[in-house]
């Protein structure tokens, strides 16, 4: 039977399991709507508002369900939108596939009406990508990108299909398969890396987002308690671990907890779990190795020495590494080592606040969350205060932009993250200045009716921005005070949300017990601009720059 | 620095050039010398690009190009392991 490339698609989405797919239709996708309009029992559709926000809800819907994230936009502005969806997708290693339109074949290369080269464009942002030049690829295409998004190290690949291939005919007989590249993962030789365990004395594990990528929490529990060490995690890896396992000391790097710091100071062993030694975790990689030993696990061999040499590297995923480990590795207790990190667990305890302040509304909301429920964030000072203080259960429940620092992340991954989460409560934290990169995906959420909640950390300026001009550039606050006059409650209910002002932490418990179930509310929390994300190590500097109080 | 080559073992179809020297650019090292040939077997190329760097570096670079799923193998042409 013969079908057209826009048919072929839908069947390869299918054959691919993909119920939900995130997008904006235009010109150059028009056969492939017309084929989701005929197929709507089969796959669902999300329509957005913009497409980077669709980009951002296919990646949201990743990090839930660990399925790739299916985005589909049209050519040129439709395609150039998604450029940071999929560079977000990539420096957070979630798997994605984003499927273009382009112009018909005949009019490709001619700076034609929305043509854009998507392929080139966005050739260092992916895994890999496609342009399809023949219907006959195309069904053996798509199979390889949805294959290439989840195999290894997760991350994004683009198909670009032109519009005269997605309404050319070709039978399924007629199909030519892809030969592409999969290298396997070299052997994994346990030898050294035991020995190396053994000889420690103070062992460190730093887990990152790979630990969450292979489904690894059980195992890494299993191991910290087998070695006696403390886990410090990148923000990737933050949910791998409840943040209130004993052995969790919580994030690690430029605004990790005091206690995570003064355990890597003193730790010998650094055993490295899915992790890229990103300088944001590190900061000086020479002054943070500092003659430690480290052991790096990574199922990309090219992570494994890039940003701080190894001293032991096993290549391969996280939960068969540690699998290997935990067969052949014996309990070894370190009494002395347990006393230290307690007595470091105790830097971390902070004096009770009674006002509304950043630590207070997300104890507060975090009391109206279950287990599972989905967090967003968007990225600035409100990300940090989420990563330090939300009491995180399980993996899979944060949704945050880590690599790419994405403001305007939150909205489309919350979106993408509730749908993947049957529907249920999902929060979202953001700022006033991230919340205005991406506020029109409201519209989204209200015709879904999703049950989002919505917390703005609203002080009125750009505060990570600030609280780097206070401390570096002697207060110049350079454009990063919004004298903004928006009315955010008003602005949810133009939109057909619910909206209310916060301004202390009564108003608060007031308006989490009465949150609508069928539409998405926003909460606008006032805020001192002053407040600073602390500790901090300063860009660049060690753990024992560490500043832990700053005068406002 | 040392001066160093890889060869590379290639897809023959269009981009995959560009695919490599992205890479290279990315990733900032420079290239000083590149040939691309059709092989027996009309399905592959293969190139030899030669630039410089530390051990650490061209090991770094080999693994980078091992990773795209236009390259079918990377040998380091130099002192150095892989």
């Amino acid at each position: 039977m013969k079908r057209s490339g826009a048919a072929i698609v839908i069947e390869a989405l299918c054959r691919n399991s993909v119920q939900t797919v995130f997008g904006y239709p235009g010109g150059a996708v028009l056969p492939i709507y017309d084929e989701l309009y005929k197929n709507a029992n089969r796959i669902n559709h999300v329509l957005c508002a913009h497409e980077q926000n669709a980009a951002h809800a296919a990646d949201g819907f990743a990090r839930v369900t660990g399925k790739p994230g299916v985005v589909i936009a049209t050519s040129g502005p439709g395609a150039t939108n998604l450029v940071t969806g999929i560079a977000n997708a990539y420096l957070d290693s979630v798997p994605l596939v984003a499927i273009t339109g382009n112009v018909a074949v005949p009019l490709l290369g001619r700076d034609s009406f929305q043509e854009v080269d998507i392929v080139g464009i966005t050739q260092e942002i992916v895994k890999h990508n496609f342009a399809v030049s023949d219907v006959r690829e195309l069904s053996g295409v798509l199979d390889a990108a949805f294959k290439i998004a989840v195999s290894g190290r997760p991350g994004p690949v683009l198909v670009d299909i032109p519009k005269s291939i997605q309404t050319d005919l070709c039978d399924d007989s007629e199909f030519f398969p892809q030969d592409l590249f999969f290298k396997p993962l070299p052997e994994v030789d346990l030898t050294d890396a035991l020995a190396a365990l053994n000889e420690a004395e103070r062992p460190m594990i730093y887990a990152g987002g790979g630990v969450v990528a292979s489904g690894a929490s059980e195992e890494l529990a299993l191991l910290a308690d087998r070695l006696s060490a403390p886990v410090a995690f990148s923000m990737m890896g933050l949910t791998a671990l409840p943040r209130d396992h004993k052995r969790n000391l919580g994030m690690c790097g430029m605004h990790g907890s005091r206690s995570s710091a003064r355990v890597q100071d003193e730790c010998d062993l650094i055993l490295a779990l899915g992790v890229r030694f990103s300088d944001r975790a590190t900061g000086n990689v020479a002054r943070y190795r500092n003659g430690k030993k480290i052991i790096h696990v990574d199922i990309d061999n090219a992570e494994i020495g890039k940003n701080a040499a190894a001293d032991i590297e096993l290549c391969g995923d996280v939960k068969d590494v540690l699998k290997k480990l935990l067969a052949v590795l014996p309990v070894q207790p370190r009494p002395d080592w347990d006393e230290a990190v307690r007595n470091a667990k105790k830097l971390d305890s902070l004096p009770v606040e009674q006002a509304l302040t950043p630590r207070t509304l997300l104890k507060t909301v975090a009391s109206y969350c279950s287990d599972d429920t989905v967090i967003a964030t968007d990225v600035g000072q409100h990300q940090m205060w989420t990563m330090q203080y939300f009491p995180f259960k399980l993996p899979r429940t944060l949704l945050t932009s880590g690599g790419l620092g994405t403001m305007g992340f939150g909205l489309g991954a919350a979106i993408g993250g509730c749908i993947a989460n049957d529907r249920k409560r999902t929060v979202l934290f953001t700022g006033d200045g991230s919340f205005g990169m991406c506020l029109q995906e409201l519209a989204t959420a209200v015709s879904q009716n999703l049950p989002l909640l919505i917390v703005i950390f609203n002080n009125g300026v750009l505060g990570m921005v600030r609280q780097w001009q206070t401390m570096f550039y002697e207060k110049h606050y350079s454009q990063t005070t919004l004298k903004r006059k928006t009315d955010f409650p008003a602005l949810a209910q133009a939109f057909g949300a619910e909206g209310k002002k916060i301004t202390d932490l009564a108003g608060l418990h007031a308006a989490l017990q009465n949150l609508a179930e069928d539409r998405p509310t926003v909460l606008d929390c006032q805020l001192d601009m002053d407040e600073f994300v602390l500790p901090m190590i300063p860009p660049g500097g060690s753990v024992k720059d560490l500043i832990i109080t700053k005068e406002k | 620095m040392e001066r160093f080559i890889v060869e590379l073992q290639v897809a023959n179809h269009c981009g995959v050039l560009n695919r490599i020297t992205g890479l290279y650019a990315k990733r900032k090292y420079n290239i000083d010398s590149l040939t691309v040939h059709e092989t027996g077997d009309p399905t592959l190329s293969v190139m030899r690009i030669v630039s410089r760097g530390d051990t650490a570096i061209q090991r770094q670079m080999a693994r980078q190009l091992r990773k795209l799923f236009d390259v079918k193998n990377v040998a380091l042409l130099s002192n150095s392991g892989q």
